[in-house]
């Protein structure tokens, strides 16, 4: 048995701040609340620490990017190292180019292309919602074809479809998402045409969605460009569908193991001694069982996301992994800087979402509770 | 009565066989791997970067797997590229796996330290977890445009990359040892802090990072592909299963399936072999040890 203590000033029941006035009124809210306030407030920490590791890891790899960008030609001057040393940031003590990219960074300016010569920050922005559309999409699948095909495994253990599902789960990590994606457009493009050719996101015919949201599918919808949605659709299907057969494995095995821990757990005998409904037992297993799985799907959202950048010039779509791949061509460092630290913003505002999911799921999980074994 | 002594006998020699069968069986392929790796490019029917055919034959003939887009032989490409991605995976996960333990034991030691120290490890070991958050292919594209793309430049970005698990893994057993009464034992005999670190707190700390270096090296196989598909890998002829694979794509969105099939084979056997076999092939050691 375990027993759930908080620290006074935090009081989740607000025993001990009962007193009159507004201060106990609002010490009593901060008690309740501080815990996703305090991890949503330590997220700008977070990105700040990430910049930094960026800007080290770039400087800390063999080689001058000065030089890598010169590239063959070497009939560059002093004068051309100076220019471009000083568009990379490169120029001056490390401390004052620390200063600088972090003053830069928290005023939102990623820099200038080296190539294009647009804003950094603006260019991504506008390509982010595409990518981002795409790797949500095939999260929220992943999740729910995980959280379906668990409850099979765990419900009827001996059908064969659950032995499958198991095999399947034991897999996990073993064929990488451009593999399944290669064989997929063969299979389901060039042989059985049940899809659309894999470039673009829409047929050329249809009508271009106009820009409201950022997020092509949802622009569609709120403009009523039924002909763009339905085609928008089609072209997502095969990238989702890879991605969720590629990542679910590395969900579902680990929500087995939770779960049928949790099926076995004394909480789930109690609810079964006071003849709880099964819809109840397995809601309280699942309740319980969850908590590593969304950590997991903070990792997988990563995999998504990566996936994404790769996908996308499979199934050119273009946008963020495209905007990244040109970078890597014509050697736009500034680019790719932009690049890295927004896909790592993503990547942590995913992470306090997970956070805040497990700490709502689990009171235990929450900073200040701390659970003890009497 | 001669039957009744006779049975457990037999039995006794089954069941020794069978071990010996589970343990021999997934060596085969792992050796098979290493033969192929060594001396794949020795065998090759075709040089793998020459122009030997007209292109896009079927496989079959004397192309066994083919001919791709430029006309060189498939299967002399993706017998030669084995080395490249094996010996480029194993190094990684070695690499990363030793400096993971390094980076993991002296974050673990360090962290209940008191001032400047302490401080700085247990930002370190928070950084190790943000790191877990950004996408490993992300982080590797950018730091490969930066090095520039050479054989030891990709070792580096991606040991460097995937090294954070392993530091993990090993910082969370060191902070679950390192409060033993065998490690105080230790200091009070005077041995140093970085002697007794190495004597008595590796051996007890290594193994889950041991046990994951084959993961490692499956992640280090798809990365390399990865960097190869997207063509940020090594240049161009160079032989390596992602690039292969990318050069396939294109072909396979028109019907030919070859080009693609044969290196998407070969890689997913060898992170297959490495990632799922070695695990079960130590695992069986230790419990012939144990029993």
């Amino acid at each position: 048995m375990t027993d759930v203590r908080v620290s006074p000033t935090l009081d989740a029941e607000g025993r001990r701040l009962d007193g009159s006035g507004r201060g106990a009124a609002l010490g009593h809210w901060w008690g309740l609340n501080r815990w996703w306030i305090t991890r949503i407030a330590v997220l700008p920490v977070h990105i700040l620490v990430f910049a930094v590791i960026a800007f080290f890891l770039v400087r800390a790899v063999p080689g001058d990017p000065v030089l890598t960008i010169l590239g063959g030609s070497v009939q560059y001057t002093q004068e051309d190292y100076d220019r471009v040393q000083q568009a990379l940031g490169l120029n001056g003590t490390i401390g004052e180019q620390l200063g600088r990219y972090l003053w830069q960074t928290v005023q939102l300016d990623l820099g200038t292309s080296l190539y294009t010569g647009r804003s950094v920050a603006g260019e991504l922005a506008q390509r982010i919602p595409e990518t981002l559309e795409l790797a949500l999409i095939a999260l929220v699948a992943t999740v729910a074809v995980a959280l379906a095909a668990a409850a099979v495994v765990v419900l009827r253990p001996r059908s064969w479809f659950a032995r499958l599902l198991r095999l399947y789960s034991r897999m996990a990590g073993a064929v990488p998402q451009f593999i399944l994606a290669v064989a997929f457009i063969f299979v389901f493009y060039a042989t059985l045409h049940w899809v659309p050719a894999p470039i673009g996101r829409t047929d050329p015919k249809t009508p271009p969605i106009e820009t409201v949201t950022g997020f092509p599918l949802l622009d569609a919808l709120l403009t009523g460009n039924l002909e763009a949605f339905g085609s928008t659709v089609a072209h997502l299907v095969l990238p989702v569908v890879v991605m969720v057969l590629a990542t679910t494995d590395l969900l579902l095995k680990i929500l087995i193991a939770s779960l049928e821990k949790a099926i076995d757990a004394p909480p789930t005998l109690f609810r079964a001694a006071t003849g709880a409904s099964r819809g109840t037992l397995l809601l309280s297993a699942y309740r319980r069982a969850l908590p590593p799985m969304v950590t997991m799907s903070g990792v997988v959202f990563g995999h998504l996301l990566g996936g994404a950048v790769i996908l996308e010039a499979l199934f050119g779509l273009g946008a963020m992994g495209g905007y990244a791949l040109e970078a890597v061509n014509t050697k736009d460092m500034v680019a790719l800087q932009g690049f890295l630290l927004v896909s790592a913003v993503i990547s942590l505002i995913l992470f306090l979402v997970v956070d805040l999911v497990n700490m709502a799921l689990d009171p235990r999980r929450r900073p200040g509770v701390h659970v003890g074994d009497a | 009565m001669a039957a009744t002594t006779a049975a457990p006998a037999i039995r006794v020699r089954s069941v020794q066989w069978g071990r010996a069968l589970r343990l021999g069986l997934p060596l085969i392929p792992v050796l098979l791997l290493v033969i192929v790796a060594v001396f794949g490019p020795a065998w090759v029917p075709y040089d793998p970067e020459r122009i030997v055919a007209p292109p896009y034959r079927a496989p079959g003939g004397e192309h066994w797997f083919g001919t791709d887009s430029n006309g060189m032989d498939i299967f002399s490409r993706t017998l030669a590229a084995t080395r490249l991605n094996v010996v480029v995976a194993t190094i990684t996960a070695l690499a990363a796996t030793l400096g993971g333990m390094v980076l993991g034991l002296t974050i673990g030691m360090g962290e209940s330290a008191s001032g400047v120290w302490g401080v700085l490890f247990r930002g370190i070991a928070r950084i190790l977890d943000l790191f877990e958050a950004v996408p490993a292919v992300v982080i590797a594209l950018v730091v490969v445009a930066f090095s520039g793309t050479s054989i030891p430049s990709l070792v580096l970005v991606l040991s460097i990359v995937l090294m954070s698990t392993q530091a993990r893994l090993v910082r969370t057993e060191v902070l679950a040892v390192r409060n033993e009464a065998f490690v105080d034992a230790a200091r009070m005999t005077g041995q140093s802090e970085a002697g007794l670190t190495i004597r008595h707190v590796l051996p007890h700390s290594a193994m889950p990072a041991m046990e994951n270096a084959p993961v490692v090296f499956g992640q280090a196989v798809i990365l390399t592909a990865s960097l190869g598909f997207l063509g940020v890998g090594l240049p161009p002829p160079t032989p390596e299963w992602g690039a292969m694979i990318a050069q396939g794509a294109a072909d396979a969105a028109v019907g030919r399936w070859w080009p693609a099939t044969f290196p998407s084979i070969a890689l997913i056997l060898a992170v297959v072999i490495v990632a799922f076999l070695i695990p079960r092939l130590l695992r069986g050691r230790r419990g012939r040890s144990q029993g």
